[in-house]
């Protein structure tokens, strides 16, 4: 198994073999990465994921653990020991778990191993909200007004928000991906939402400290994706919009903004370079913006990592950010020319997520009964699951990433309107009708849509389209006729009830079909 | 030899008769008040779609079976639909056994943890009120009360573990409430 000892190599590269410390569609995308580039691949997985994509992929895989998160994917010490069990000379962190975690990168230094990804240092500035605004203030990017310092005492909060104006959002400093968040639209509500959200915070991230800041109302979510060289030079590779969101998460992300002029992408995509300057970053990283309706925008935070959304971007470049990642860390620098990155074309990113968008998006789980994969041109499925895999509760619910390319905006739409139809997944409820609901209307079709655009639009009760007459005529014929071919399954002699779908579909291909 | 079945069809809010008719070579088909008509089609994709000629038009219906008791999962034109499907006699007798769905008992739908019960036994609620939050994939999950009424059992506590159709919470339907 592991031939190489830490830190040399066959190669003369300074790692060539890489330990992935994260699971589902992420770790298979970077191990495809990987193995592109001749590098050896490690795999971990916990007790419910002996079988997922990503360890089947994998050169070699390391069992770390429990199916809880806590207690295998989240300890570092595990994924260190694997790492030096095989040899490893890198971890790749994915996103999510440890991938913003400064203690974990740098004890991964520390064992003389690569992390592929930015500084302890980057991260901790960078995860923590008010640190960085204040960061960001002083190297001349805009924030959204309110405060720098934490806030504790209610009066406090109140003469803030008087002064920038009602609505404010009370923000954790630490917190992220939607939350520790309230918005408190006059004083009345204050004491109560401060002490809820410091409340929350103190039990979700282990620090209660919250700020204020001016609540941007109809707001779109801009960010831009940027690679550093960890020596102070860094290059933007264009925007992405990410604003149709539910519970502050989101489900389409496009690439490149329907909301930009040509001057203020220039603009933003600048401001990005700057703050991935200011703290001389190293790797991927993305830097999110709020863009007010007025066309003003403030930097929000920035993440530290490879973002679940890289994949629009690479479409509309042709860049690959897994490349560009490990090639960073392997010493090479940054491998693109800023003037070498040009957006060509529009690029949509739908989650499949296993949730029910009729139930409040509450998550679904259950084994993958029957997948077809949608093909052709302007196509990339990033996919963790596969036909036949069980889906843990234990993880997030995003099972897959479809992206669709066209020449432009209104062409990649219309081909994701057939591609999404074409995508069939059974077992889990999943999301795929939701985006063909979402792509059909107005505000996603003019570009007009913000971050409220689920709230406002999406009608829980009615939103699946009717099938028409015939349709449900054809529907209810092809049913019946499975349960007849299901139940006859070429037995005659009463052991039907043993008939599995999977000896109806045999015999059903041998006997049971004609076709004139 | 001449094989013919009559099936019960629900999904969403319709239900539709079916016969299927085989006779040697030839299947015929009768949807809801229909007419018995020889139909056209295929099972296809490794027995994971039926292909199949209906009213002028050739549809790719994904049919998966689901669990137990006649569930099937169904996608046409990306438009997954639930059904069940039951044959004529079972139906019937289903049907004799009335509507016994107590719409008072909240049952879990996924596996996962009972974080907050925010009921006693005893309290009145009404319809649409939160009753209790389970997390399942790092997400809380508020379940309503259906109807309005007195809460006459919870059978779990916050913390427990529990699997699709566990009872969480039992409300008894008071008129009036």
């Amino acid at each position: 198994m592991a031939t190489s000892k830490t830190g040399k190599n066959k190669t003369g590269r300074k790692f060539d073999k890489v330990l992935v410390a994260n699971r589902g569609e992420i770790a298979v995308r970077i191990i495809q990465g990987l193995k592109e580039m001749g590098l050896g691949t490690v795999a971990v997985y916990s007790e419910v994921d002996r079988t997922a994509l990503h360890v089947l992929m994998a050169d070699e895989a390391v069992f770390i653990g429990p199916a809880p998160a806590a207690e295998s994917y989240l300890v570092g010490d595990k994924i260190l020991a694997a790492a030096k069990e095989t040899g490893a000379g890198a971890i790749h962190p994915g996103y999510g778990f440890l991938s913003e975690n400064g203690p974990f990168s740098r004890a991964v230094e520390e064992a003389g191993l690569v992390f592929i990804g930015p500084t302890a240092e980057s991260m901790e500035v960078m995860g923590d909200k008010l640190a960085s605004r204040r960061k960001m203030r002083s190297s001349g990017v805009p924030v959204v007004p309110g405060t720098d310092e934490a806030v504790t005492d209610p009066e406090v909060a109140v003469g803030i928000a008087e002064e920038i104006g009602y609505p404010v959002l009370l923000k954790a400093s630490a917190g992220g991906g939607g939350k520790g968040m309230r918005i408190v639209r006059e004083s009345g509500e204050m004491a109560s939402a401060l002490r809820q959200t410091m409340g929350e915070a103190g039990s979700a991230f282990g620090n209660d400290a919250c700020f204020v800041e001016k609540y941007i109302e109809d707001p779109k979510h801009i960010e831009v994706q940027v690679l550093g060289d960890g020596k102070g030079n860094a290059i933007h590779v264009f925007e992405r919009e990410c604003s149709v969101q539910r519970r502050h998460q989101k489900v389409i992300e496009e690439s490149p903004s329907p909301s930009l002029t040509p001057e203020l992408r220039a603009e933003i995509c600048a401001a990005a370079v700057q703050t991935a300057q200011a703290i001389d970053y190293r790797g991927a990283g993305t830097v999110e913006f709020i863009l007010a309706p007025g066309g003003e925008f403030f930097f929000l935070e920035m993440n530290t990592r490879l973002q679940v959304e890289h994949p629009v971007t690479e479409m509309v470049t042709a860049t690959d950010l897994v490349h560009a990642m490990v090639k960073i860390a392997l010493g090479e620098g940054i491998c693109y020319a800023q003037e070498d990155i040009i957006q060509r074309g529009w690029a949509l990113e739908y989650r499949l997520y296993a949730e029910d968008p009729g139930r409040n998006f509450a998550p679904s789980i259950g084994r993958i009964e029957g997948m077809t994969i949608p093909q052709g041109p302007g196509v990339r499925l990033d996919t963790g699951v596969y036909e036949g895999f069980d889906v843990p509760i234990h993880y997030d619910p995003m099972l897959a990433k479809l992206i669709v390319w066209g020449e432009d905006r209104e062409q990649a739409i219309a081909r994701s309107r057939r591609v999404l139809r074409e995508f069939t997944l059974h077992g889990p409820v999943h999301n795929l009708p939701f985006h063909l609901w979402a792509i059909d209307q107005p505000a996603f079709l003019d570009g007009s849509y913000t971050t409220h655009f689920v709230e406002n639009e999406f009608d829980p009760d009615n939103w699946l389209p009717e099938l028409d007459e015939g349709q449900a005529e054809a529907l209810v014929a092809a049913t019946a006729l499975f349960e007849a071919l299901r139940r006859t399954g070429g037995k005659a002699d009463g052991a039907e009830r043993n008939c599995t779908a999977q000896n109806w579909r045999f015999n059903a291909l041998r006997s049971m079909t004609h076709n004139k | 030899m001449l094989m013919k079945k009559r099936y019960v069809l629900n999904y969403d809010e319709n239900q539709f008769g079916a016969v299927v008719a085989r006779d040697g070579d030839e299947t015929m088909v009768q949807v809801g008040e229909g007419d018995m008509t020889p139909v056209n089609f295929r099972p296809v994709l490794n027995g994971k779609a039926i292909s199949i000629r209906f009213g002028g038009r050739l549809h790719l219906i994904h049919l998966s079976s689901a669990g137990k008791g006649g569930s099937v999962q169904a996608t046409l034109g990306g438009r997954p639909v639930s059904l069940t499907v039951m044959d004529e006699l079972r139906a019937q007798a289903l049907e004799s056994l009335g509507d016994a769905a107590g719409s008072g008992t909240i049952a879990a739908d996924i596996p996962g943890l009972v974080v907050q019960i925010k009921v006693t036994e005893g309290q009145v609620v009404h319809k649409g009120e939160p009753v209790i939050v389970v997390e399942a994939m790092k997400m809380q999950n508020e379940l309503t009360a259906a109807i309005s009424g007195t809460v006459s059992e919870v059978p779990v506590a916050e913390g427990d573990s529990v699997n699709p159709g566990d009872p969480l919470v039992v409300i008894e339907p008071e008129p009036g409430v």
